[in-house]
């Protein structure tokens, strides 16, 4: 999960209860408000009546008809309902049905419900010569919840928009305080296996830093550890071929010597073997180098492909008139970036794959050239080819074509695919033109 | 002829020095860079063999030391490291060849064989080889010490090939050196001065063509070095 997410992904449910809370006081609020306004609009209308009836002393004065016309139409559908109830308790005027309200204050208020409908209703005492005169007044509360809603509603949806205000700020300063860090993603994930050096720390944000720092200190063990690496093949590359240059030269001069002509074939399987350790030990030590790791940066360079082929070609050939078969080339002038040493490497060992494959009196012809914009190099024989069934398990270390005359180390063609793979280049095994013998071909990408 | 074998594992030295005697030289050995230059300072040899990998001085100082010094004998380079970077370094200090452990006994020999007869050539103008001898200074060849008439563009080739004796001289190469003497030139007209040239040295000397990268001249195997 990215930060980004994760810091949304924990503020926006804070938000969220923070603006319910919200929501939930300034009901509570709105609620006090409006009914404090429409308490005091009742006390207001009650004093009112006080008022046009002259005062608590004038109510008695009230006609009787009137009493009479107020009570029998106990309207509860009106606007405001009003009852008063001389001192004695009974009803000067208004309705029968409103409860007179008692309590501490003057006027006291309490909710009712009368023929179905809420009302507040409040009850005003005025005092008076002749006893405490009550006047109760009632409003629905239905204009109560309305005023209420108006209120809310404009609350919550100044709520909303401000939730969303800060999720998008919030949003967009996550987006670019990480910007730093996907940069500095993108530099690493663009940077190939070889490429050590350390990480700036200049430009990547505080929280990051000891990461940077941790992963510039596990780089400098890799460098470390490469070096060590790169030194170690030299040294047993030097430590194997002298001894076993000592040991082969030792042999052939035992060859030669008259002594020795009695036991020339054993000798000769003596030699073989011999052989065929320095040439595993060197095909491991090239395996090593074609390492992703070990291909450095500083190596690379343009390699003449021509050139090349001229050096590999006359390097082989004394084998080739041994094995009596022909090797020449079809060479046009072709370039290409990369190690010039394991190119080399990839071309001897496709050539030494043909001569082995390849019987007396067979032709292996070297190709280069520049094909479609594709720069390729080729190795094409007469042989009796690989089946198309095998042309990918002959490219996995050590496997070895059933049948497969002499004693190769079943590494050369898995060389040529990992030094093919550090150039970005592909191998494609084929059958050879005329549909005889096989023909590989490294495609420079 | 006396070869000297800069070596320092006793075994290959040993072998080295057995080989090159079969093969009719004759052979003196020092283990170190610093035996080898006291050697070296006293005795003349005709090539040196130097390993790269000696214990002190390396074999690339000594061979620096022998050039600082005027000598121009040739040496051939031992290396059993299998860098691009130390043969060029080796070429670049003045060594003429470099030799890969492990190696043939027959290549090594083929190898100093070659270096002294293309170092044989510097004083005399001279390059023999079997009933053949190229006088490089007098641009003639002798067959059986009899001349041999040559055209010109027959004998820039056999020059561009006896330089480079028993070593693939690109077609390339040959039609660059043909070039002053024939404008509008083809590699098919290498191939007719090759033939008629083939045709001229007879069975006396063999000029061989490796498909689609060049020619060769190739030294005859029958005479020992002496």
């Amino acid at each position: 999960m990215t930060i980004a997410r994760r810091l949304l992904m924990m503020v926006i449910p804070a938000l969220l209860a923070l603006l319910i809370a919200g929501a939930l006081i300034d009901y509570r609020l709105a609620l006090i408000a409006v009914r404090n306004t429409s308490d005091q609009a009742l006390a207001d209308a009650a004093r009112a009546s006080v008022q046009l009836l002259g005062g608590g002393n004038g109510m008695g004065q009230l006609a009787a008809p009137q009493r009479a016309a107020v009570a029998d139409t106990p309207d509860t559908n009106a606007q405001l309902l009003y009852a008063i109830a001389a001192p004695d308790g009974h009803l000067i005027s208004g309705s029968t049905l409103l409860p007179r309200i008692s309590g501490g204050s003057n006027p006291s208020f309490a909710d009712a419900r009368i023929n179905g409908r809420d009302l507040r209703v409040a009850t005003l005492r005025v005092p008076s010569t002749s006893g405490t005169t009550s006047i109760t007044v009632a409003a629905p509360t239905a204009y109560r919840a309305q005023a209420l809603r108006a209120m809310l509603s404009g609350h919550l949806l100044v709520d909303f928009f401000e939730l969303d205000g800060v999720t998008l700020l919030l949003w967009i300063g996550v987006y670019y305080s990480l910007r730093p860090v996907r940069q500095l993603g993108a530099q690493v994930e663009s940077r190939s296996v070889r490429e050590l050096q350390h990480i700036g720390e200049a430009q990547v944000p505080g929280e990051v830093r000891p990461l940077i720092v941790a992963v510039n200190r596990l780089l400098e063990l890799l460098q470390i550890a490469n070096g060590a690496q790169q030194r170690f093949i030299a040294d047993a590359a030097h430590q194997l071929r002298t001894p076993l240059a000592g040991l082969l030269a030792q042999l052939e001069l035992l060859l030669s010597k008259p002594a020795a002509a009695g036991m020339q074939a054993d000798l000769g399987t003596l030699r073989r073997a011999l052989q065929h350790v320095a040439h595993s030990a060197n095909q491991l030590l090239v395996m090593a180098r074609a390492e992703p790791m070990s291909v450095l940066p500083e190596r690379l360079g343009t390699v003449g492909l021509l050139a090349m082929i001229g050096a590999v070609v006359e390097r082989n050939l004394d084998r080739a008139d041994l094995l009596q078969i022909d090797l020449g080339a079809d060479a046009q002038p072709a370039e290409v970036l990369g190690d010039a040493w394991l190119l080399e490497d990839l071309l001897n060992n496709l050539v030494d794959n043909a001569l082995t494959y390849t019987p007396a009196g067979g032709h292996v012809t070297v190709r280069c050239g520049n094909e479609a914009g594709v720069v390729f190099l080729e190795v094409e024989d007469d042989g009796p080819g690989i089946p198309p069934s095998e042309r990918l398990r002959v490219r996995e270390r050590f496997y070895r074509l059933p049948g497969s005359p002499g004693a190769g180390s079943g590494l050369g063609l898995a060389i040529v695919e990992q030094i093919a793979r550090v150039h970005g280049a592909d191998l494609l095994i084929e059958t050879g033109s005329g549909g005889q013998g096989a023909r590989l071909r490294v495609s420079f990408r | 002829m006396r070869l000297l074998v800069v070596e320092d594992n006793e075994v290959v030295a040993d072998a080295i020095v057995g080989g090159l005697q079969l093969a009719g030289y004759t052979v003196d050995h020092a283990g170190s860079a610093e035996l080898a230059r006291n050697v070296l300072a006293v005795e003349h040899f005709d090539l040196a063999i130097v390993d790269i990998g000696l214990p002190g001085a390396d074999g690339l100082s000594l061979v620096r030391e022998v050039r600082a010094a005027g000598n121009g004998m040739p040496i051939l380079v031992l290396t059993a490291r299998y860098e691009l970077q130390e043969r060029i370094r080796a070429f670049d200090v003045g060594a003429d060849d470099y030799v890969t452990k492990p190696f043939e006994q027959a290549e090594l020999a083929a190898r100093c064989r070659a270096l002294i007869r293309r170092a044989s050539v510097v004083p005399t103008g001279l390059l023999r080889m079997g009933r053949v001898a190229i006088d490089l200074l007098g641009r003639q060849l002798l067959i059986d010490e009899r001349p041999v008439e040559l055209t010109k563009r027959e004998w820039l080739i056999l020059e561009s090939l006896a330089h480079q004796l028993g070593r693939i001289v690109p077609k390339d190469r040959l039609l660059q050196a043909l070039a002053g003497w024939e404008a509008e030139l083809t590699a098919n007209a290498v191939e007719t001065h090759v033939s008629r040239l083939r045709a001229k040295l007879g069975d006396a000397a063999l000029i061989r063509t490796i498909r689609g990268v060049g020619y060769r001249l190739d030294e005859t195997r029958e005479e020992p070095a002496g």
